[in-house]
C-alpha cells in the first residue's frame, strides 16, 4: 500500500528537508528570559519592578494560552474521528511538548505570590485586603495555598494529558496498532472536560482575579475563544513555515490550508459572539460591581485599544475569512495569522495590564504601553517553547505514518 | 541541519516528502452509513414506500390520539382568550409563568434540526443525513408551537397579529413596539429563524418530491403525481439543477448556522438583560444555545427511535447513528452541566448576598424538587451515555431522551420561576402555581406537534433519499482506494 500510495500523493521538492536546529530557539529564548530578569533586577522602583512581573504574566498567558488550544484541537481531533486533519495533528502533538517547559516557567511568578504577596495579584496580600468584606467573602478560593495548588494542577492536567496523547501517536508510528487510536480518543473524551475545566479556573486565577471584585460567568468561555483561536493561527503559520523548508512539502496542502481557515472564520465569529454578549450584558443592565471593569477600560488610551480589538479582532478577520481565494494563499494566510496572533496578544494586554493603577490603589489605569520587558518575555517564553517544539520534531516523524485515518488526510482536496 | 535520515540506513524517515513511502495505515475502518449494503433501488423503496403504501392502523390510532390532545390547546386558548390572561396562574411577583417556559422549550426543541442540516452539513458530518430531514421537520413544529405562547400571552391576540402591534409598521397613532425589549428582539429572530428552517427544509426536499412525483406517475396515481410535481417545482435532476440545488443548501447551511446561534441567544438575552439574580449572568447565551441543542436532541431521539423500529429502518439509522446522537447528548448535556456551575461558583464568588441566594434557594428553597429534577435529568442522565452498553441499548436510549426532555423542561421552570418567586423583597415573596388553563395549553402542544409530526411522516419523505445515496459505498468512487465510508 505504501509505496504506490506515496506515488500518488507526492509532490515534493527533491531538495532535503531543512528543520531548524532546537538550540537556536532555546538560545533565543535564554537571551529573552536573562534579559527580563535583567529589567526586572535594574528596574528603578518597585512599580517598574512590578510592570516586568506583568511581562511575565503576559508572556505565559499568551504562550500557555496557544498551546491549551493545540491541545484541544488535538482532543477535538480524535473525539470527532476527524480525518482530514490528521497530518496536522501530528505538528500538534510535538507542540505539546511544551507544557512542561510552560510550568517551569510559570514557577517564578508562583514563587512570588509568597515570597512578595501582592506583587501582581493584590489579594494574595492579605495585610491590605484583609478588611475587604468582597476579599473575605471570597478568601476560600483567593488563597495562596489555593493558588498554587490550582496552578500545579493545572499544568498537571495538561502535561498529563500531552504525555498520553504524544506517547500513543509516537507509538502507533512504530507498531501500527488501532488500538493507539482508541486509547487516544478515549482520553480525549475525559480530557476535554479536564481542559475545559482548568482552563476556566486558570483564567479566573491568572486573569480575572487580578480585578479581584470583578466577575464573570462568560469569562472561562472568552479564554477558550481565544486559545482556540490563537492555536489555529499559530498552526497555520507553523504548517506554512514547515512546508517551506521541506518538512511538510507534498503533504500539508491548499486544502488543509482552506479547511484552517474556515475554522478560523468559526472562531472569530465565535470569540465575536462571546466578547460581545459578555460586553452587552454587563454594559445593558449596568450595576457597577460589574461595569466598572470595563468603565477603566474606557479611561485614557484603552478606548483606542478597545476600538482596535472590535475592528482588529473581529472586523478584519471577519471579512478577511470570507474571501475563499485568500485562505488558499501562503502570503495572505501568513498575514492575517501573525496579525491575529497579535491582536490575541494585544487582548491580553487589554485584560491584564489595567490592574496596575496609576496612584497603585484604586485610581485609574496606567495607560497602555508596550515595554521593552513585555517584548523580552514574549521572545523568552516563546523560544523555550519552539526549543521544545524544534526538540520534538527532530525525534518523531512529521506525520502519523500509521494513523489509521492518514489517507483520507494526504488526498484531502476541496 | 538536515533531520532527514537516509531509509537506506535503516533509520526510519522522519521529515520531507520521502516519509511518504512510510505511510501505512493501521486498520479501523469506520462505521458504515448504510448496513448490509443496500442498493440505491432498496433505499428508494424503503423511504417511498412509507407515502406510497396504505396508511397502516397505528397511525390512525396516533392521529387520533394526537388530535385529542391537541385539543386541549384549543381549549386552553379559547378560554384565555374569551376570558383573559387572568386565567393563567401569573401573579405578583411570578409574572412569568408557564407562557414564557413552555416558549423556550419548544423553541429550544427546535434547535437540534437546524444543527443537525447546517452545522453538522458545513462540519461534513455525513451521518446527518438519515435523521436530518426528520429534524428539520421537527424544528419547524416546535417554532410553531413555541410561537403560540407569545402570540397568545397578549391576551387579546388580534393585537399580536395587527401591523404595529408585535412588527412594526408606521401607523397613524405613532405606537411602535419596544425596540429596547428583547421580546420584541424575539420576534424578529423567531420569525427569520422560522422561515429559513422552513426554506432550508424544502430545499432540501425538492429531489424526494420528484422522486415521488415520478414513481406516483410510473404507478398511475395522477392526483398525487400532480400534487408532488407541483411541489417539486419542475425537478428534473439535471447537473444544472443538482448544481444549483448544492449551491443553494450550502448557502442555507451558512445563513441557518449563525441563526440557530442567535435564536436563543436572544431568548436568553429575555433573561439576561434584567437586574433579576439569577438571570443577569454573562453566561446565558452559549449556555442557553448549548441547553437548546441537547433538549433538540433528545426530542430527535425520542422521534426517531420508535419510527426506527416501527418501519424497520435499522439499516438506515444505524447503531453508528444512534452513537452519535447520543454522544452529542453527552457533550451537550456536560457543557450545560459546565454552565450550572459556572452560575453557582460566580454568583458565590461575586459576595453579591442576592445572587448568593437565589442559587441557594433553588438548591434547597420551595422549588428544590424542581432543580434537582433539572440536574439528574439534565447532567446525571446524559453521563449515562459514557457507557456503550446503554447506547446499544434502543428502549433505554429512548428512555433516558424522555428524562432529557423532561429535564430541559425543568431549567426553563427553575430559571423563569424560582428567581422571580424569591425575588428582593421578602415581603413580595411568593409561590407560583400553574392553573387548569396552563397545563391544557402547555399538555396540548405535544398533540399539535405530534399532529404535524405525522402529517410529515405519511405524506412526505422521511428521510433525505438523495443524500443518503450519497454516501453509501457505491456512491464512493475512491471505495477500493483506503477510503472508508463516513468520511470527516
Amino acid at each position: 500500500m505504501s509505496a504506490s500510495h506515496a506515488a500518488t500523493v507526492s509532490h515534493a521538492p527533491a531538495e532535503q528537508p531543512r528543520l531548524v536546529n532546537p538550540i537556536v530557539p532555546l538560545g533565543v529564548g535564554a537571551a529573552g528570559i536573562l534579559l527580563t530578569l535583567v529589567g526586572a533586577f535594574m528596574a528603578s522602583s518597585p512599580e517598574a519592578t512590578t510592570r516586568v512581573g506583568y511581562s511575565w504574566l503576559i508572556g505565559m498567558t499568551f504562550w500557555t494560552g496557544l498551546s491549551i488550544g493545540i491541545l484541544l484541537l488535538v482532543q477535538i481531533h480524535h473525539i470527532f474521528d476527524a480525518g482530514w486533519s490528521t497530518i496536522i495533528r501530528r505538528t500538534h502533538e510535538h507542540w505539546l511538548a511544551v507544557f512542561f517547559p510552560l510550568a517551569l516557567l510559570f514557577a517564578p511568578l508562583v514563587v512570588l505570590v509568597w515570597m512578595h504577596p501582592g506583587f501582581i495579584w493584590k489579594w494574595t496580600d492579605i495585610a491590605q485586603v484583609g478588611g475587604d468584606i468582597l476579599y473575605t467573602k471570597k478568601s476560600g478560593f483567593l488563597s495562596r495555598g489555593a493558588f498554587t495548588g490550582f496552578t500545579i494542577a493545572f499544568f498537571g492536567v495538561w502535561i498529563w494529558l500531552s504525555y498520553r496523547l504524544r506517547k500513543a501517536s509516537f507509538a502507533q508510528d512504530v507498531d501500527g496498532s488501532a488500538d493507539h487510536t482508541r486509547a487516544n480518543r478515549v482520553t480525549a473524551a475525559y480530557g476535554i472536560p479536564a481542559t475545559a475545566l482548568s482552563l476556566t479556573f486558570a483564567a479566573f486565577y491568572w486573569l480575572m482575579s487580578l480585578e479581584y471584585h470583578w466577575f464573570s460567568t462568560m469569562y472561562g468561555v472568552w479564554f477558550f475563544a481565544s486559545c482556540i483561536r490563537g492555536a489555529l493561527a499559530l498552526t497555520t503559520l507553523l504548517c506554512i513555515y514547515l512546508v517551506s523548508r521541506g518538512i511538510l512539502a507534498g503533504i500539508f496542502r491548499k486544502a488543509h490550508l482552506l479547511n484552517l481557515g474556515n475554522l478560523m472564520l468559526a472562531f472569530t465569529v465565535f470569540w465575536a459572539y462571546i466578547t460581545f454578549s459578555q460586553y452587552f450584558l454587563i454594559w445593558n443592565a449596568n450595576i457597577p460591581e460589574e461595569t466598572f471593569w470595563y468603565n477603566i477600560r474606557e479611561t485614557g488610551n484603552w478606548w483606542n485599544v478597545g476600538l482596535i480589538l472590535i475592528f482588529g479582532h473581529f472586523l478584519l478577520p471577519f471579512l478577511f475569512f470570507l474571501q475563499h481565494p485568500l485562505k488558499k494563499k501562503n502570503g495572505s494566510m501568513i498575514f492575517i495569522c501573525t496579525w491575529i496572533l497579535a491582536i490575541i496578544l494585544l487582548d491580553f494586554f487589554y485584560n491584564i495590564l489595567p490592574a496596575i493603577k496609576v496612584d497603585g490603589a484604586h485610581g485609574d489605569p496606567v495607560n497602555f504601553h508596550v515595554t521593552p520587558w513585555d517584548v523580552t518575555a514574549l521572545v523568552g517564553i516563546g523560544g523555550v517553547c519552539f526549543w521544545a517544539f524544534f526538540n520534538s520534531y527532530a525525534k518523531q516523524r512529521c506525520i502519523p505514518v500509521r494513523d489509521p485515518r492518514i489517507v483520507e488526510s494526504l488526498h484531502l482536496h476541496e | 541541519m538536515s533531520q532527514a535520515h537516509s531509509q537506506s540506513s535503516g533509520a526510519p524517515i522522519l521529515h520531507g516528502a520521502g516519509v511518504l513511502r512510510e505511510v501505512e495505515p493501521a486498520v479501523l475502518p469506520r462505521p458504515k452509513l448504510v448496513e448490509n449494503d443496500r442498493s440505491f433501488a432498496w433505499i428508494t423503496d424503503k423511504v417511498m414506500g412509507i407515502i406510497e403504501g396504505p396508511t397502516p392502523r397505528w397511525w390512525w390510532w396516533s392521529m387520533a390520539v394526537a388530535v385529542f390532545v391537541a385539543s386541549f390547546t384549543v381549549m386552553g386558548l379559547a378560554y384565555l382568550v374569551s376570558t383573559g390572561t387572568g386565567t393563567w396562574g401569573l401573579a405578583n411577583p411570578v409574572n412569568w409563568g408557564w407562557a414564557i417556559v413552555n416558549f423556550v422549550f419548544w423553541i429550544g426543541i427546535g434547535h437540534a434540526g437546524t444543527l443537525i442540516s447546517a452545522i453538522l452539513c458545513l462540519l461534513r458530518q455525513k451521518w446527518r443525513t438519515s435523521v436530518n430531514r426528520a429534524a428539520e421537520a421537527m424544528t419547524i413544529f416546535a417554532v410553531v408551537c413555541a410561537g403560540l405562547f407569545p402570540v397568545f400571552h397578549t391576551g387579546r391576540v388580534w393585537f399580536a397579529l395587527y401591523p404595529g402591534f408585535l412588527f412594526p409598521f408606521p401607523n397613524s397613532n405613532g405606537i411602535w413596539p419596544n425596540f429596547h425589549s428583547p421580546l420584541e428582539w424575539d420576534v424578529f429572530a423567531i420569525s427569520t429563524y422560522g422561515t429559513v428552517s422552513a426554506l432550508f427544509w424544502y430545499v432540501g426536499l425538492l429531489p424526494d418530491l420528484a422522486t415521488a412525483r415520478d414513481r406516483f406517475f410510473v404507478a398511475g396515481r395522477m392526483m398525487r403525481a400532480k400534487i408532488y410535481g407541483f411541489f417539486a417545482m419542475g425537478w428534473r435532476g439535471s447537473n444544472r439543477h443538482w448544481s444549483n440545488y448544492e449551491m443553494a443548501y450550502l448557502l442555507l447551511a451558512g445563513l441557518s448556522t449563525p441563526l440557530v446561534l442567535s435564536v436563543h441567544t436572544i431568548v436568553s438575552f429575555d433573561f439576561a438583560v434584567s437586574l433579576v439574580p439569577g438571570w443577569h449572568t454573562t453566561i446565558f447565551p452559549p449556555y442557553f444555545v448549548a441547553g437548546a441543542i441537547f433538549s433538540g436532541f433528545g426530542m430527535v431521539l425520542t422521534l426517531m427511535l420508535p419510527l426506527r423500529s416501527i418501519y424497520r429502518m435499522n439499516d438506515l439509522i444505524t447503531q453508528y447513528h444512534i452513537d452519535c446522537m447520543c454522544k452529542i447528548t453527552l457533550a451537550t448535556g456536560t457543557m450545560v452541566g459546565y454552565a450550572y456551575a459556572m452560575e453557582f461558583f460566580i454568583a458565590w464568588y461575586s459576595a453579591n448576598p442576592f445572587e448568593g441566594f437565589a442559587f441557594i434557594n433553588r438548591a434547597f428553597g420551595h422549588y428544590a424538587w424542581a432543580y434537582w429534577t433539572m440536574i439528574s435529568c439534565n447532567v446525571i442522565t446524559p453521563q449515562l451515555f459514557w457507557f456503550r452498553k446503554v447506547r446499544e441499548n434502543t428502549a433505554l436510549v429512548w428512555v433516558l431522551s424522555i428524562f432529557v426532555n423532561v429535564g430541559m423542561w425543568f431549567e426553563r421552570f427553575v430559571i423563569t420561576v424560582t428567581s422571580l418567586a424569591r425575588d428582593f423583597l421578602p415581603s413580595s415573596w411568593g409561590y407560583y402555581s400553574p392553573t387548569v388553563v396552563d397545563i391544557f395549553t402547555y399538555f396540548g402542544t405535544f398533540g399539535v406537534f405530534s399532529v404535524l409530526f405525522l402529517l410529515f411522516v405519511r405524506f412526505v419523505p422521511l428521510m433525505a433519499v438523495a443524500e443518503i445515496k450519497a454516501v453509501t459505498p457505491q456512491a464512493d468512487a475512491h471505495a477500493g482506494h483506503g477510503h472508508g465510508e463516513a468520511h470527516h
